[in-house]
This record gives structure tokens, sequence and C-alpha cells, in this order.
């Protein structure tokens, strides 16, 4: 029949190197998985450290070669990009494909009969998936917040979800039209990372907060009310011109002059910026000359102008929208149609460290967009706290994109294996074979729930099993009771995005590494 | 470097055992020979038997390696950079022609096979595989009927003949729907499925088929694929790729400029958009007060104004630009209400200006003969978690967008090839209609109807037209072979059969039993098949006439260059 392989022995020794390799990378990360997954310590060349529970972030930082194992890393990349959680569980589930295929093979059935019955099969996986879940409406919030509180428990910062989950869901329904939104754009949201304090600090800020504490070198205020804020991309410095330029001093009273005139330069600089009703300014950092110097700090303190430096050109956009306000390229253009309003603008002292933060708040006809201040004691947590924060909105924007959720802790792989094995029985030939090894590898993940847990996997997944023929399709692992129990009770939820793209990214990456038969070498 | 498999290097000993002999009584012993090279520099020179059997072996490993990726049951390749340079990326590729151009080859007969093999890339872009393979068949075959003592002219001469009634059955069996449009644009369907059965787009390929199909059929006749552009973005599943009517452009448009315009005017410009330097080295101006500094500054600043004036003067609602855009000018055109985006790549402009219709300008004087682009929508889409800026609505209808999803950048890079060829070769279809079936068969009918000449065929030539038959036969054998059919009965059964004159009969890769290809719709275009036919037969041609391989020394690297 169609669908064996003769094969040489050169062709399946690199087939079997190329599995090897990326199971290898599967089993890394396969402890992670989970509630009571572990992290892992990764100590970067230039001697940082790193501690994550994020499969993509500890693929990421793996310096892998082998062609293959590369392709796994580059999975959980996309899953990052698709649906933000889950980078961990479509590596599993690619390394359990995998597995399975190894035994097909010696079977001798061809590899690309394989892909193809995968395909078949992931088809079906989704519509049993789509099956068991159920829509949700974002106006409930509670809903999307227990799904965020199911991805957060298998993070290091779970013990700090109640305060996360509320802020990560809030943020992005603040950023969204509930009812039009089929997309989040996940740059509207801010994260400004503050060492100090604890994570429980953490809070979401209707307004707009910059990393950056204000000048004070002059004195300049540090709060002000009723806040006219300009973000400038010139210089509030000496003249430069882009072609190079001599001042030729000929005496020591041409340079008495010099020193005036650049004085007067400067002060008609900050009188103009005056003049147009500023009295916040924000400059942004300019490499080729200062963007500021000390006389132009002095002047602008005179005038009651808070000045916060160093903006960065990507945040310019940021900013521009948040406080709808333009940027001014020039001095000539400062006027006051184009500086952002907000009600109080203060410089803030973080508790527990030396740093400050400006916030400003009530801002004016505010643009949908939102700021995240984000505390912890270390920068270790405060990274981490930082990428669970970022998979706890990807999750909220899985279920803006697609509004079904399913239910967690093994549930989904567990229906689907079981409906896939029935459906396979209904087949004929290879293509049954295949679909049946399908759905056997997808019970990998309440296998490894269970043992990361450190319950009897064999008894947990057998009881599971059993249930779900009994039909309770929502059952699924309790890793905290170490029983089995349905999970829409247990509020154990997950958008559908999560677990339909684990499948079919997996399935697609499976099925190119099985067609690959030679490595060749080239320049 | 390509090593011979086992098999080969065996047949090489002997082989040279046997040249060995050869060459003793047939030619001068070398030391008669005068030596005209200069062996110091380097050069080498292989004659004889022994050159001839170092061409073939060179032609039939490289034909080999690719053997493999043939047909819709091919496996792919990883090509892994040996090269220490970080840069360099892995390939995972089931394409002929980018796995023979990456490989680097010493022989020069293997070096033909693979220009062969590019040749057919730049000429309808499919069939990269089987060209190679073939040539290498015919190579092979030819080595054969060279042991047994017949003149390389002789064959040559046969082939020729071959060749003439080899493209004569195509041509008659060749049918052109191009007529009749809903049956044309099935022919293209098809065509594309054929194309794309073999590739990583397989699992979808009805639907990668149709994309390819409307995208190209946008094209109204014209070739030019620049026309259709292919996005690549990770994330999502290949089944998430769509046909996007407009242009996709991947870039950011400036602070506080308009995200939506309505009826564009656009500039498609080149030019640098800071203050205009004088490009003398050291030039330099020199002052005596701070004054004459900030007016240097200010006037520098006025200057761009001023372009951005003339700029703006063209009553345009859209700048585009090659180069940056500064904050000065890019504050400038937000406070016009103009959106203006910065630091498109060459390509990106260059495409552009084809599908809005405007002339990439660098000088900004002439306001009535300076052409603009035009468009009806230009809006922000997020694909992805990427923003990009898409222009719908452009005048020139034929362009359009396909966007690439899949799980990692490997199968999109390989997805973009896949998706190159089925472009490729249904461009091709659009000019030169003629289809054919595909599944080996139109490989049966070529070797029936050379074998037929070879019966006819008095004298040695009749061997050499054998042979051809032959080495066609092996594009069926080596279908069958990689599915893991029994390909010595399918073969045989397929010829038995075509001799009773059942022309649309081919392999069924399903169920490895022979099929009628017209029901199962495997349909290949004709310029495909033929170019295929032509080029392997050129190149093999060329290969049997080798009778000397003279490899020059290569340039002395440094000073001391030993004819200097």
């Amino acid at each position: 029949m169609g669908d064996s392989q003769k094969g040489n022995a050169k062709e399946k020794d690199v087939r079997l190197s190329n599995i090897i390799a990326a199971k290898a990378v599967a089993d890394t990360i396969r402890t992670s998985l989970g509630p009571r997954g572990m992290d892992k310590m990764i100590q970067k060349a230039d001697g940082e450290v790193l501690i994550t529970n994020d499969g993509a972030t500890i693929l990421s930082q793996l310096q892998v070669f082998h062609p293959t194992a590369q392709m796994l890393v580059q999975v959980s990349k996309s899953q990052d990009i698709e649906a933000g959680d889950g980078t961990t569980g479509v590596c599993v589930i690619a390394g359990a494909f995998l597995s399975a295929c190894t035994s097909l093979l010696t079977k001798g059935i061809h590899p690309t009969m394989i892909a193809e019955s995968f395909k078949e099969a992931n088809q079906k996986a989704e519509q049993i998936l789509m099956g068991v879940a159920k829509p949700v409406d974002l106006a409930h919030r509670d809903s999307v917040l227990d799904a965020v509180n199911t991805c957060l428990s298998s993070k290091v910062v779970h013990q700090n979800a109640d305060v996360l989950a509320p802020i990560a869901v809030d943020s992005v329904l603040n950023i969204i039209d509930p009812n039009t939104a089929t997309n989040v754009d996940l740059n509207d949201i801010k994260i400004v990372k503050q060492v100090g304090g604890t994570m429980d600090d953490t809070e979401l800020v209707h307004g707009l907060v910059l990393e950056k504490g204000a000048k004070h070198t002059a004195g300049g205020p540090s709060k002000v009310k009723d806040a006219k804020v300009a973000l400038i991309q010139f210089c509030v410095s000496a003249p430069k011109t882009d072609m190079e330029n001599n001042v030729v001093v000929s005496d020591y009273a041409a340079m008495d002059r010099l020193l005036k005139e650049e004085r007067k330069y400067i002060i008609e600089l900050c009188k103009k910026i005056k003049k147009s009703g500023c009295n916040v300014l924000l400059i942004q950092k300019s490499i080729l000359r200062d963007a500021y110097n000390d006389l132009s700090l002095h002047y602008l303190a005179k005038l009651d102008i808070m000045v916060v430096t160093d903006i960065e050109r990507s945040d310019v956009d940021f900013i521009a929208r948040t406080m709808n306000l333009q940027p001014i390229a020039h001095v000539d253009e400062m006027s006051a149609d184009k500086l952002g309003k907000c009600a109080i603008a203060e410089e803030v002292s973080i508790a527990g460290s030396t740093s400050r933060v400006v916030k400003m708040t009530g801002i004016e006809k505010m643009g949908k967009t939102i700021t995240i201040l984000m505390r912890g004691s270390t920068k270790l947590t405060l990274d981490e706290a930082d990428r669970s924060v970022h998979d706890a909105l990807c999750v909220v924007r899985a279920i803006v994109k697609k509004r079904y959720m399913i239910a967690g802790g093994g549930a989904p792989e567990a229906e689907v294996a079981l409906k896939l094995t029935e459906w396979s029985k209904s087949l004929t030939g290879v293509r049954s074979y295949c679909a049946r090894a399908f759905a056997e590898a997808l019970e990998i993940i309440p296998y490894t729930l269970a043992e990361n847990a450190g319950l009897n996997a064999i008894r947990m997944v057998t009881e599971l099993r059993n249930r779900h023929a009994a039909g309770d399709v929502y059952a699924g692992i309790n890793v905290k009771k170490g029983c089995i129990s349905n999970m829409w009770d247990e509020h154990v939820v997950q958008p559908l995005l999560v677990s339909t793209s684990e499948i079919s990214l997996s399935t697609e990456c499976v099925g190119m590494i099985l067609k690959i038969d030679d490595l060749v070498p080239v320049r | 470097r390509i090593k011979p498999t086992n098999e080969t290097r065996n047949n090489r000993r002997e082989q040279q055992s046997v040249s060995q002999s050869v060459s003793q009584s047939v030619m001068f012993p070398s030391q008669v020979m005068p030596n005209i090279f200069n062996a110091q520099g380097g050069t080498e020179d292989e004659r004889g038997e022994r050159a001839r059997i170092a061409s073939y072996m060179g032609a039939i490993a490289v034909a080999d390696l690719v053997k493999t990726t043939l047909g819709p049951k091919g496996m792919d390749k990883i090509l892994q950079p040996v090269s220490g340079d970080p840069n360099s990326k892995v390939i995972v590729t089931n394409d002929g022609a980018t796995i023979l151009r990456s490989v680097p080859v010493d022989n020069p007969a293997a070096k033909i096979i693979v220009d062969v093999s590019k040749t057919q890339d730049s000429e309808v872009g499919d069939g990269t595989t089987s060209v190679a393979v073939l040539a290498g068949e015919f190579v092979r075959e030819a080595e054969k009927l060279v042991m047994r003592r017949i003149h390389p002219q002789t064959i040559i001469e046969g082939w020729r003949a071959a060749v003439k009634v080899a493209r004569k059955a195509l041509e008659d069996v060749s049918v052109d729907h191009s007529a009749d449009k809903a049956a044309f644009r099935r022919d293209l369907v098809n065509i594309a499925k054929t194309t794309l059965s073999s590739k990583i787009l397989n699992v979808d390929k009805d639907k990668f088929a149709n994309l390819a199909v409307d995208a190209v059929l946008r094209l109204k006749g014209s070739i030019d694929l620049s026309m259709i552009q292919i996005i690549k973005k990770v994330g999502g599943s290949l089944r998430d790729s769509y046909l996007d009517e407009g242009f996709i452009l991947d870039k950011q448009i400036g602070v506080g400029q308009p995200k939506r315009i309505e009826n564009a005017r656009i500039m498609v410009a080149n030019t640098s958009m800071d203050t205009d330097k004088i490009k003398i080295y050291g030039a330099k101006v020199k002052v005596d007060s701070m004054s004459a500094v900030a007016s240097i500054e200010q006037a520098e600043k006025n200057k761009m104004k001023k372009k951005v004036d003339k700029i703006l003067s063209h009553n345009i609602n859209v700048f585009i630009n090659r180069q940056l855009i500064y904050n000065y000018p890019e504050s400038l055109f937000a406070d016009a209400g103009v959106m203006a985006i910065e630091h498109a790549d060459f390509d990106g402009i260059e495409r552009l200006a084809l599908v809005t219709g405007a002339e990439i300008l660098s000088t900004f004087d002439a306001v009535d003969t300076a052409v603009m682009g035009e468009c009806k929508l230009i809006e922000e889409v997020v694909i992805g978690e990427d923003k990009v800026i898409r222009f719908s609505g452009v005048p020139k209808g034929e362009a359009c967008t396909i966007v690439l999803r899949g799980a990692s950048s490997h199968i999109l890079d390989e997805a973009e090839r896949s998706m190159h060829d089925a472009l490729c070769i249904l461009s091709q279809t659009t000019r030169d209609t003629r289809t054919l079936l595909g599944g080996g068969s139109a490989e049966m009918l070529m070797a029936n109807a050379v074998e037929e000449l070879a019966k006819k065929t008095p004298g040695k030539q009749s061997l050499a037209i054998e042979a051809f038959a032959a080495a066609l036969r092996a594009l069926p054998t080596a279908l069958a072979d990689n599915a893991g059919f029994d390909s010595s009965e399918l073969v045989t059964q397929l010829r038995a059969l075509h001799y009773e004159g059942k022309h649309d009969l081919g392999i069924d890769m399903k169920t490895g039993e022979v099929g009628n290809m017209r029901e199962l719709n495997i349909t290949e275009s004709f310029k495909s098949k033929f170019q295929m036919l032509i080029s392997a037969h050129e190149a093999a041609e060329m290969i049997l006439r080798v009778d000397e391989i003279i490899k020059q020394a290569p340039r002395a690297r440094g000073g001391d260059h030993p004819h200097a």
C-alpha cells in the first residue's frame, strides 16, 4: 500500500537523530508544566541569572544547535505570538507526538502518511474542543478572571494572582471596546517595572507613568496641578549645526561674549517654552548632542517647569497617544494646542528603593492606553512577574480573539484523546493507526500535570479516562486536592485558542520534522 | 562535498580497472606525453576514460542527492551551514534548486547538473528536481553504453533522434483549454495542486492552489510576479494564510498623523530628510559668535522646512520615503495632516511605486510633471502581533499580497519557496496554456514513443535510443520508490498499458496502483515538462562529449604569484 516505506539505513538514522534532538528539548521543559511545575534557573553567558517557569523564555535562552531542536524552540515562540500562554504545553505535546512517530515509523509507515493523518486528526481534535467549549461574554468579568487565575497558577507569582489577575483583566478591558474588538494590541499596555516594595503593591494606573524621576538639580517642582505637558524632540542646549563648525575666539573679551550669548540663547528657548503655557516638559533622548544642560535646567526650574528627560524615541508614540498631545520638534512650533493636559503630574518615590517615577493622572481626552506599575522585591522576581503578567494579558487577548473557554487541568486533552480514539475506530488502514497514536500522545498533558504534582500519574490518568468515558467531559486533574474533579466547578478554565493552537502548531512542526530524510552540510 | 554511495564506488573501482587496461592498450604511455601544462602551478589534467568516469560519477551523485525529494512522497533535506557564521540559517527544503544551489560542488559535470536545475528554476520555476534527476539518468544510461564500447558521438546522435520523437509525443498529447475560462481555471488549480502536492503546503493544497490561482489570474496574463507580494508572519498555522487584495507594507505610520486615509494621493520618494550636506570631506564653517551658530542651525532647519513645503505643494496626503524622516519633518507632516511613512526598504518602495502608479522622486521642483500614486484606502491592520499598513484599492488591480502564517520560520521559508514555485508555474501556464498529465504518465508516453523509434532504427544508434527510453522511465520509478511502492511492477504495468494506447494512465500515489490521471486531476504544465526534457537532454549531451578535464590551478592569493 501507498503508506509504507522501505527507505535505507541512513535515512532512518537521520530521522531518528532528528526526533531524539527535538525530544530532548521537550523533555527539558516538561517538568515546568502546570501549577506544580518547577522553575528553571538559567545562568547566561554574561553571568546574569534568570529564574523562570515560562516555556518560551527558557527555550529562547537555550542555545540549541541541532536544527530540529531549533524548530521546537521556534514553535514555542509562535505559540507565544499566537496565544501567549501554553508555550510549555506546545513543546511537550510536540515531544509526545514525536515519540508516537518513532513507533509508527518502526512499523514501516511512510512519514508523509503519518503527517497527513496527524493533520486530519488535528482538525478533528479542533472540532471536539469546540464541542466542549463554552462561549464567554467579556462583560462577565469573573469568568475571564478565572482563566487568568488558571494561567497564573502555574507561575512563580501565583500567590499574588489575586492582585495581578484583576489588573490584567481590567487593563485589557479598558483599552478595547468589548463588543466590537477582535484583537488587542498589547503595545497599548505599558508595563513599568520598579524594584522595591512587594508584588502586592503593583497597581494599575489610568494615566501615564514615566520610569524616570524629574530633574531636581536646579530645584524644579516635583508636583504640578493642572499640568500642561509638552513632549519636545529638540534640544534645550547650546546650538549645534549638522555641519562641522568652529567658533574662533581671538581674545578673552570674545569668550565672555560667547558665554553671554549662549546664556541668552537658552533663556530665549526657555521663554518660548513657557510662553506656550507648558509647565511639564518631557525631553526626548538625544545622542548626537546634549538634550539639556545645567544652564537650561536652571532656567526651566526658575520658570516653574517640571522637567523629565531621556524619553526614548520608541516611547514617544505611546506618550503622544496616551496624553493626546503632539510631539514638538522645533521651538517655534510650541503652541498651546499641542500640549497634553492632565489634572496632576507628580513625582512619586517607590517605597523601599531610591528610585522615583513620574505619574500623570486625570488626563484630559486620554487615549485608549493604560499603564501597569509593577513592583517587586528583587529584579529577578520583577522580571518573572513581568513575563507572567504578559502571559496573563495574552490569555485575555486570546479570549477576545476567540470568545470561547474550555476547562483546564488536562480535561480538554483527555476528552480529545477519548473522542479521537473512538473516531479512529471508524477509520481503516494506516490512518486509524496514526489517529490512535495521536490521541494517546495527547494524554501526556494530564500525565505530566499529575507527575509534576507528585501524584500517582498512572492512577490519575486512568481514572480521568474513566470519568471521561462515563460522559464527564469537564473532569480534570485537581492538582491542589490530588483528585479528579469537575474543572468548571473549580474555576480552572482556559481560552479555547490556547489549546487549539497548541495542538495545531505542534502538529505542523512534527509534520515538518518527519519529512526530513537527510542533513546536508552546506557553505 | 558529494560522496558517491558505496554502490557507485564499487562500480567505479571495477570501471577503473577496466579503463586502465583500455588506456594502456589504446593510449600512449604517459611518459611519452609531453607535459603541456605547468604541473607546478597546480593545473590538473584528466583525460580519456578517467575523465569520462569522473564526470559521469559527479553528475550521477548530484542527481541521486535530490532523487529522494521527488514527488508527493519525496522527503525534505536539512541544509546545515558548516561555517561558523552565526548568521547562516538552517534551511529545511524539498525544492531541488534550493538544495543544489546550496551544496558545494567541486566536480565540473556535477556543476552542469546544478546549472540545469537553476535554469529550470528561472525558466519555469518548477520541476527543478525532475530535471536534475532526468539528466542524471541520461548520464547513467550513457555510462552503460560507453562501457559497451559505443562511441559517445553515436549515443549523442541516437539521443537527438529520440528527443525529437519525445517532443512530438509530448506536443501531440498536450491539451489546451484556454478558450474555455472555467475549464482553464480548473486546469490551473489542478496544476497548482500537483505542484504543491510535493511540497510542505500539501496538507492544505486545495486552499493554497486556489490562493495561487487567484493571485495569478489577477495578473491577467502578465508574468511579472513582483506584483504578488508574499509576507511571512510567524504564528498561527498554515491554514490561517490568506490572500489580501492590495499591498501590505510592514512599517509604522509617524506619530500624531492620521492612521486611516481614504482616496490617498501618495508621493513615493527616495530622499534624505535631514539637512542637505555638502559632500566635501572636511568642509566646515568658522564663526566668531554663538548667535552665528544658532543662526546656522536655524538655516539648516529652514532648509528642512523648505523641502517639506515643496513636498507638500504637490497636494499629497501620504508621503512615503525610503530613507529616514527625522523628528522635525515628521512633526511638520503631522501638522499638515499628511501620513508620512519612513524607512520603507528598497523593495517596498519599488513595489509601492509599481502598484500605486507613482514615480519614485528625489527632487521636488517639477510640481506639474511629477507623478503621484493613488489608492482608495490606507489603514493599519494587525497580523499576528504586528501592525502593518495596508493599501487597498490600488489602481493596478493586479497587485495582491499573500500573507503566510506558520508555526516556525523554517516552515514559513519553505512555504514561501513552494508558493513561489506554484506562482511561477501558473504564470507560465497563462502564457503557454497547454497542459499534460502528471503522475509519470507523460514520461511513460515519451518512453514508449522513443522505444518505437528504436525498433525501426538500424545500427548502434538504436541502442542509444533504447537507453533514452529507459532513462525516461526512471522518473516514474523514482516516484514509486520514494513512496515505497513496488516500482518495477508498477512501471512495467504502466508500460504495457501505454502500449495498448491508454495514455491517461499513471501512478496513483494514494493507492499505489495504476490510475487514470485525467480522472484524478493530476495535471502538469506542458512548458515545464517540455523544458525539463530539453534541458536534461542538453546537459547530458554536454557531459557526454567530455573527454578531458583540465583543472586550472586556483589563483594564488597574496603576493607570491607563481607566474608573476
